[in-house]
């Protein structure tokens, strides 16, 4: 099994993400707001836009009707800097519009301050 | 008699009415208005006629010399006995119709009450193979919902045409008469009416307004699917009529990249666009472009679905796509879905 450290967990705080190395690939790391740990490939899979350069945000995810908005899961969803797709982080990466399709991940875990992403 | 063995339902049949027929249907004062002081439906298409008998097939014009469609007889013989029809649907003509009347809301309320009694009285009561469109003055949603309520439960009536205007069908304005026809089971139809495929106003040539048509066929759609009817009306359909199908795939296609893109803005949409389609939306052929086989059957698979297209021949008038010339041959399989069972699928009330 591969792993690295890839950063401290000072290195981000809650609601950010960090692009890191991984072997040769370029990965993105994000933490939510309640202090866990994700990490994905730092491409798009729409055209490959370095989504460390786009935004953690809500969504207005939840069921509604024609005309109403609900904002949720705030700091839990990636938006490419390119098109704005929207990716689950607590959902493996996949695609709001598109379940089917989802961001290639990585194992994370934190031992003591250190960061460690594996496959 | 038949030459084709699949049973022709031809998803767009015009009727024609002419105002001294309409008058005995019309309440007063509007009988007045039109027999006294000479009311008569805006229509101005400003061209030359497109054909050799006006918009209308010229064999079609009847031998007494009244217009192309206003005889059930005749269009008996020359249509439904001639191509062996199991069903027609009905979906009016020209002038007056009160599907593409605009303004004067009171004699538009009167026109479609009495359009659609001379229609059941006339055509659907007389022929067990014509099926029918309920119109309505959709400028008043008030009105328009009592009409589909009086009417909309007769066992012919199939659908509820709607005007096209310049609010958009997705538009809340007209979802109580989509909550109205859904629970009578009729589905939307629309036909392009007059001149809303080019920013409210004619293109210079008819040639431009003709080739323009589906246009207006891919705003609505568009517009109905992203303001979440197809979602808020899960039973509803709806029938685009007379805009051919060539552009169904762009649509699809377009519709499902926005979304990908763009869904953040549209949280009530669950379904992909072309899913949408697929479940709830039909075209039917006419006017037909001249395709190969090759050509059409690429098409078929680039919408995914061979269940969307439905046949229809659009007489009396002069772009009528014959059933036996207009589309290349096909599997018959494919050619009963096409020329039947897509359009025995839709409509809820077709046997």
């Amino acid at each position: 099994m591969k792993e690295q450290v890839v950063c401290k967990t000072t290195d981000i705080d809650p609601g950010e993400m960090k692009a890191t190395n991984f072997g040769k690939q370029n990965v993105l790391v994000c933490r939510t707001l309640d202090g866990e740990f994700y990490a994905f490939l730092n491409q798009c899979t729409h055209q490959g836009a370095p989504l460390d350069k786009g935004i953690m945000c809500g969504a207005t995810i939840d069921t509604s009707k024609p005309g109403e908005y609900h904002y949720r899961r705030n700091g839990e969803i990636i938006r490419c800097p390119w098109h704005g797709r929207e990716f689950d982080i607590k959902n493996e990466g996949r695609m709001l519009a598109n379940p089917e399709k989802k961001l290639p991940n990585y194992k994370v875990r934190v031992e003591d301050e250190d960061v460690i992403v594996y496959k | 008699m038949a030459k084709n063995q699949i049973r022709l339902v031809d998803t767009d049949i015009h009727e024609r009415v002419q105002y001294k027929d309409i008058l005995e249907y019309l309440d007063e004062p509007f009988k007045h208005y039109i027999e006294n002081c000479h009311w008569i439906q805006e229509k101005h298409m400003p061209y030359t006629q497109p054909a050799v008998a006006g918009v209308d097939r010229a064999d079609a014009i009847l031998p007494d010399g009244r217009p192309a469609g206003s005889d059930l007889g005749f269009m008996q013989e020359q249509l439904l006995d001639e191509i062996g029809h199991e069903y027609g649907i009905l979906t009016s003509a020209l002038d007056p119709s009160p599907s593409s009347m605009h303004g004067w809301y009171e004699m538009a309320i009167a026109l479609a009450s009495a359009y659609n009694n001379w229609q059941i009285k006339e055509w659907l009561e007389k022929d067990d193979r014509l099926y029918g469109s309920v119109h309505i003055a959709a400028q008043d949603p008030k009105a328009a919902v009592k009409e589909i309520e009086r009417v909309g439960s007769h066992p012919k009536m199939v659908q509820v045409l709607l005007p096209i205007d310049d609010i958009m069908w997705g538009d809340p304005f007209y979802h109580p008469i989509f909550e109205a026809a859904e629970k009578h089971h009729l589905m939307i139809g629309m036909h392009h009416n007059e001149p809303p495929i080019y920013y409210g106003k004619w293109p210079r040539y008819f040639i431009e307004w003709h080739t323009l048509i589906p246009t207006a066929h891919i705003k609505q759609i568009t517009n109905m699917v992203f303001n979440g009817v197809f979602d808020k009306f899960p039973n509803l359909g709806l029938m685009m009529i007379e805009g051919g199908f060539t552009w169904v795939p762009h649509i699809m296609w377009k519709m499902d990249q926005q979304y990908r893109d763009l869904r953040h803005e549209v949280p009530w949409l669950k379904r992909k666009p072309s899913d949408i389609f697929k479940k709830q939306i039909r075209v039917t052929t006419q006017p037909a472009e001249e395709l190969t086989k090759q050509e059409f059957m690429s098409l078929i698979e680039q919408m995914g679905t061979d269940e969307i297209l439905c046949f229809s021949t659009d007489y009396p008038h002069w772009d009528y796509d014959s059933p036996t010339r207009a589309l290349p041959n096909m599997d018959p399989e494919l050619k009963q879905k096409i020329f039947a069972d897509n359009a025995k699928a839709f409509y809820p009330k077709l046997p």
